[in-house]
């Protein structure tokens, strides 16, 4: 039986954040520098909307953060955690699956198409 | 000046059901990643004005964020997602609070209260002493 796939679009911003914090602790504007830089600018969001997702990604356990003052300025920092990890894993299994089906999509459509 | 209107946001991300911490986390670095980026803006000569004329835009409309936090049905308020019970709670916790009210303000100002008592206490207690040194005096006598 096909699987779905309904995290396909709306758990990209999640994929990519987990992505980076599973390297280091990042904070919000810092991130949205990283995936910047790390898509080649493909993807640009409007920044202020990868707090929500951050939220949502701590109040469901994969995140956790904490605060710190940098310059007379409070700071909240992101890591991962091992759930995060497990859930980072899922999220890039279910990408792959999903670019392997549009990349042989695409082949055939292109071999059809000969 | 353009700054983000707080206000607005504060009271854009209540409407749509969050949760009050989420909510202040979110006004919190959201206020910090302006700041960020008026800095970037400076930093690359631009006049602070115009620095943070691109802030903001770069930060994303208002309804852009609305729509970000509505998005995410974990960031809700619980009296949001289950409002019938909220309706009954909050009554009832009023009920329970408003007696509690004057122990809390009594707690709150437990050191004035206990010098207040002090005072009365060692008042009554030299009135006392002086009845007692009267009372024997007249017995003396």
């Amino acid at each position: 039986m096909a699987q779905s796939n309904p995290p396909f679009m709306s758990g990209v911003p999640e994929l990519l954040l987990l992505r980076l914090l599973d390297d280091r602790e990042m904070y919000g504007y810092e991130l949205v520098r990283s995936i910047r830089q790390v898509t080649g600018e493909a993807i640009s969001l409007g920044e202020g909307v990868i707090y929500p997702v951050l939220h949502a990604l701590e109040r469901n356990g994969a995140l956790k953060s904490r605060r710190k003052d940098v310059g007379g300025r409070t700071r909240v920092y992101y890591t991962v955690t091992a759930k995060g990890r497990g859930r980072l894993e899922r999220l890039a299994d279910e990408w792959r699956r999903v670019q392997s089906g549009i990349d042989t999509a695409l082949a055939g459509a292109a071999s059809a198409g000969a | 000046m353009p700054v983000p209107d707080l206000v607005a946001l504060r009271r854009t991300f209540l409407a749509a059901g969050t949760a009050n911490p989420f909510v202040d986390r979110t006004i919190l670095e959201l206020a910090d990643h302006f700041e960020d980026l008026v800095d970037a803006g400076c930093a690359d000569g631009l006049k602070r004005s115009d620095a943070e004329q691109r802030a903001l835009a770069t930060l994303g409309e208002l309804d852009v964020l609305e729509q970000a936090v509505r998005r995410q049905p974990a960031l809700k308020s619980w009296a949001w997602n289950w409002p019938r019970v909220a309706s009954v709670f909050y009554p009832l916790a009023w009920l329970v609070a408003l007696p509690m009210l004057p122990v809390a303000a009594g707690v709150a100002h437990a050191p004035e209260i206990a010098r207040w008592a002090g005072g009365i206490v060692l008042a009554a207690f030299v009135t006392a002493t002086m009845f007692l040194v009267l009372q024997l005096s007249i017995a003396s006598a």
